[in-house]
């Protein structure tokens, strides 16, 4: 197979709201940029977010002009379904080893008419849906996807051919191959993003095995415009809940399971799913559990006044335990830490577990000198002269790559990673 | 996100048989929960002049820009009215679509149907649908009366002025100087380094604050391409994106003047200033603000904590004083607005402090009264860690429930409604009160009334958009770098006042920069000349009486002009118009809405 080339100045790794606003702003600047993402479509996680704090704007509409502006852009070539095995630095330039991974069509010639999708015999669960709808084997990601590319899942596939058959361009390619791709670059912006902690981290929580306690992620999806189930249902049984209760710090704060900080997202997301549920069901009565509500961005506080305001109740209590009754209801057991002293156990219908934030690639695997911190998230050279500055001449990261960190402070970040990496290209 | 719109010519499209294509969107539930959106584009396919109406989920998003260039194409489409969000979300968004498309970008309108429908007639689907409808007929009524329009295109100053000196004007400064652009740094205080120089050991590094301040003036003097001027106080700001003038005065009374393509505004914060006895605070001497404990601190000797010859044993900080402020409980500000917002770095920053002072003089009594503890940061909650360890008692209070500090010969007596214990009434002896004051923005009243530049509620600056153009400042080419947009630390502002220079720079990469073409034009056979029109224009040179083919007319200055229209509303003969917002286009707007 033939090795594909391409040469431009910076290279942005990940494609979330911090590496398309990286790219963007180097390539309006008059850079050619190379984003390399290892998801389908690019868009990250926002893209899967229902409306955002503070402003309750839809996430896709912050986001899918963003994706459209960085396909359309002329300096911007975007590689997706593609990973970064390595990056080697000889130099002045990084050269990085990817590799396509196969979708099985020819993307050449597909037009993106979903025939394929229609026709596809068999059901998987939708990781975009967390889980909870169904997609099918031969399938373009989601409705916003960029590009508009269905990918097969060979695992899965009965080899049965009638996607093949149903094709209009004959570009279903069973036995496609992984492509490598060379790329050479002068800089490299890390903005590889985040994950959340996993829902088994901690053993009191139920270790992820209560249908009805669910990630914040998942209730994202639920109230989502386009979400699985177009309402907000409880898995184990479809029912509408009509008592909801999110845990704070379930994932941060908690030197227990190892990740001692504040992921500082998580007060003003739990804030904005409350106050976007009470909308949804406006009978729903739904309480928070918190230690400390964290509202401190631009016009959070005023967020968390309107949110109690509306009757959302904020109850300062740590959570110990979370079981359940013979019904599948969370039963939380808690300690108030005001109003009345001694544990209690509290019924709900349904719980969101508020998870941290984790750094989703280790930064320091490519050894161009970029090193992380003591929780793998990248460091900054030194944080009281530049906010993207790495310890790796020539790398420069932008977004939750370097910590926890809400959309406006990433896309603030991104700017920043641009500018360096335009002035470490310019002294060359 | 900045898309320049070009004025490559689109082809004269606008001569053609106008065909509309119109664009219903969904908003992702915004509208669509509200508004029959197939209802509102069934109406309007039927309207007069529209060729095609659809609707779609998310019009912004690529399939939905796609949708409307593939009608382009096929259908011949060229003018579109996208009834959606508010323009200035996204109106940007689909002129460029057109602009890709090969159809002039001022051939569209975007018709709100959210913010002004939608969002405000939840409880009437059928009233929200019929006022969708009515004003989306209104949009196809404006835009088959729309010319084509091109940019303005003027020269830009390749320079960028930074409007204070402190860490956010330094580091937007080098950042845009590593771009190459020459960068021009104003502060009226006597050096750079503004609040950081009064500042002691800084959270996370631990370094002072005038350390920090040297590794990045010494960077700043070291950069050819940044000019410094200290002690300048600025008495005269004008101009507009790509030309703007800054005039200051120097110490020795001189007069300069710096011209620039863009300003970043970095003009930082000040600490909140406790009312006359808010707290004690002003009344009794000793009850000070965390700054004042900051320097206090640092100057007590090393056996023992001292204010004032008396040695403190005990102290007690009251955390949120001047921020959080809630309605009925905290007095209003002179403005008479309340600071309803956290200064998101008091927190750490005082319990920072706590830290060092219990690892100087461990003997002292610690008592930490708060709301909330938002020590956000990746080290942060360390410091409350270690706090709490050092034996710091912590008590907090509901916003209600206000703390009271009374002084009387044996000292303070500080009483705090404690939710920690339950609602415990606490009263405790304290030898100082050390209130946690936040921020407020530094007064730029001259430089905000002359730029015209926003605010928030919350007196800061405000961005476009918290998520779109978050350093942007309505105005264009004007940025907002660092604590006069809100509360951050030094290390958030790095990450600020990078962007605000990024944004520079994108703005100044080509040397002429476009400008919407939404000014002022004159009918010559109409202007009879009157001169009642230069009288209305607030923009200096913008609107002058001038000669047309030796006839007396009013004549525009597309540049200056900021299409503002008061010179339309006096004009008697309807001669002036305001490109892309017509008289002749209001009119059939307000009949298509007022038809039955």
């Amino acid at each position: 197979m033939s090795l594909e080339k391409i040469e431009v100045d910076a290279l942005v790794v990940g494609s979330g709201i911090a590496g398309l606003q990286s790219a963007l702003d180097l390539a309006d600047q008059g850079y050619s940029v190379a984003i390399v993402e290892r998801n389908p479509s690019i868009g990250g996680k926002m893209i899967s977010l229902s409306k955002v704090f503070p402003t309750l704007d839809c996430a896709s509409c912050i986001t899918t002009p963003r994706m459209a502006s960085v396909s359309h852009h002329p300096r911007i070539t975007t590689l997706t379904y593609s990973t970064v095995d390595a990056i080697r630095r000889e130099g002045k330039t990084f050269t990085a080893a990817i590799t396509r991974k196969p979708r099985y069509i020819d993307e050449k010639e597909c037009i993106s008419c979903k025939r394929c999708e229609e026709v596809c015999p068999v059901f998987l669960p939708d990781e975009y849906e967390q889980g909870m709808g169904a997609k099918k084997t031969i399938s373009i990601p989601f409705t916003n996807a960029i590009p508009q590319f269905p990918v097969m899942h060979p695992e899965h596939c009965i080899r049965c051919g009638a996607c093949a058959r149903a094709c209009p361009k004959d570009c279903i390619d069973f036995l496609q191959e992984p492509a490598p791709v060379e790329i050479k670059a002068k800089a490299v912006i890390l903005a590889t993003g985040y994950e959340t902690t996993p829902m088994t981290a901690k053993k009191q929580y139920g270790l992820g095995a209560l249908p009805n306690v669910i990630s914040p992620m998942a209730a994202e999806r639920l109230l989502a415009p386009h979400g699985p189930y177009g309402r907000v249902l409880r898995p184990s049984d479809g029912m509408t809940p009509g008592s909801i209760a999110y845990v704070q710090c379930a994932g941060s704060r908690d030197k227990s399971i190892g990740i001692p900080y504040c992921s500082r997202v998580c007060c003003m997301y739990a804030i904005k799913q409350a106050i976007l549920l009470s909308g949804s069901l406006p009978i729903a009565d739904i309480t928070i559990y918190y230690m400390d509500i964290r509202a401190f961005g631009k016009g959070y506080e005023q967020f968390y006044n309107n949110a109690r305001a509306m009757g959302i109740n904020f109850v300062k209590a740590k959570v110990a335990r979370i079981t359940e009754d013979e019904n599948h209801n969370p039963v939380v057991r808690i300690e108030k830490q005001e109003g009345t002293s001694g544990p209690e156990e509290i019924k709900h219908e349904l719980v969101i577990l508020s998870q941290g934030l984790v750094p989703a690639c280790d930064g320091s695997k490519f050894g161009l000198g970029a090193a992380n911190n003591e929780f793998g998230f990248v460091k900054l050279s030194d944080e009281t002269v530049s906010s993207a500055v790495t310890d790796g001449a020539g790398v420069f990261v932008a977004g939750t790559a370097k910590g926890p960190r809400d959309i406006p402070d990433s896309v603030v970040d991104a700017g920043s990673a641009a500018i360096e990496a335009a002035s470490y290209i310019r002294r060359l | 996100m900045n898309e320049k719109i070009t004025e490559a010519a689109s082809k004269d499209n606008y001569r053609q048989e106008p065909k509309v294509g119109v664009y219903v969107c969904h908003c992702g539930g915004n509208i669509s929960d509200i508004i029959d959106v197939k209802a509102v584009a069934e109406a309007l396919s039927k309207y007069p002049g529209v060729t095609v109406a659809r609707e779609y989920a998310f019009m912004c998003s690529s399939n939905g820009q796609d949708l409307i260039a593939e009608d382009i194409k096929n259908l011949g489409v060229n003018r579109t009215v996208v009834a959606a969000c508010s323009p200035s979300l996204h109106e940007l968004t689909f002129r460029n679509v057109l602009q890709r498309a090969g159809v002039n970008p001022y051939l569209h309108e975007h018709v709100n149907i959210r913010e002004q429908a939608s969002w405000v007639h939840k409880l009437d689907k059928a009233g929200a649908t019929a006022k969708a409808i009515k004003l989306a007929q209104a949009g196809v009524e404006k835009v088959l009366r729309k010319d084509a329009l091109n940019a303005i295109r003027v020269a830009a100053e390749q320079r960028v002025a930074v409007i204070g000196g402190g860490v956010s004007g330094m580091r937007a400064a080098l950042s845009a100087a590593g771009k190459g652009l020459e960068a021009v740094i104003i502060e009226k205080g006597p050096r750079l380094g503004g609040k950081l120089l009064e500042l002691g050991k800084m959270y996370p590094s631990g370094e002072t604050g005038p350390a920090i301040v040297k590794k990045l003036s010494d960077l700043v003097l070291a950069e050819g391409k940044i000019t410094v001027h200290t002690s300048a106080e600025i008495d005269f700001v004008s101009g507009f994106v790509g030309n703007f003038k800054i005039n200051f005065k120097k110490t020795d009374g001189s007069s300069a003047q710096v011209k620039a393509g863009a300003i970043v505004m970095a003009t930082g914060y000040e600490h909140y200033k406790p009312a006359k006895g808010e707290f004690g605070y002003g009344e009794d001497a000793n009850v000070v603000t965390l700054p004042e404990f900051i320097s206090l601190l640092k100057n007590s000797p090393a056996d023992r904590l001292e204010y004032s010859g008396r040695e403190i044993k005990s102290l007690a900080l009251i955390h949120c004083v001047g921020s959080r402020q809630v309605e009925g409980v905290h007095k209003p500000q002179a403005d008479g607005r309340l600071n309803d917002y956290c200064s998101r770095t008091c927190c750490t920053s005082a319990l920072h402090t706590v830290n060092q002072l219990k690892d100087k003089y461990p003997g002292v009594r610690v008592y930490d009264i708060y709301r909330d503890i938002r020590t956000y940061g990746m080290k942060h909650e360390e410091y409350y860690d270690k706090a709490s360890k050092d034996g710091v008692l912590f008590m907090r209070h509901n916003e209600a429930d206000q703390p009271v500090v009374t002084s009387d010969r044996t000292g303070h007596t500080v009483k705090v409604k404690d939710v920690l214990t339950w609602g415990e009434e606490l009263e405790f002896k304290a030898d100082l009160v050390v209130l946690v004051t936040g921020m407020t923005p530094a007064d730029i009243t001259l430089i905000k009334s002359q730029l015209k530049l926003p605010s928030g509620a919350d007196r800061f600056l405000q961005e476009v958009h918290p998520k779109l153009r978050p350093v942007e400042l309505a105005n264009s080419g004007i940025f907002v770098a660092g604590a006069a947009q809100y509360p951050m630390d030094s290390t958030e502002a790095m990450a600020s006042a990078g962007t605000a220079a990024a944004k520079a720079a994108i703005l100044l990469a080509e040397p002429d920069i476009p400008l919407e073409p939404f000014v002022a034009v004159v009918d010559e056979h109409k202007c009879t000349g009157c001169g009642l029109c230069p009288a209305e224009c607030s923009y200096d040179g913008a609107l002058m009486m001038g000669e047309h083919n030796g006839k007396k007319v009013a004549v525009v200055n597309p540049a200056l002009c900021k299409g503002c229209g008061a010179c339309v509303a006096v004009c008697p003969t309807r001669a002036i118009n305001v490109a892309g917002w017509t008289l002749d286009q209001f009119d059939a707007m307000v009949d298509a809405i007022a038809k039955e």
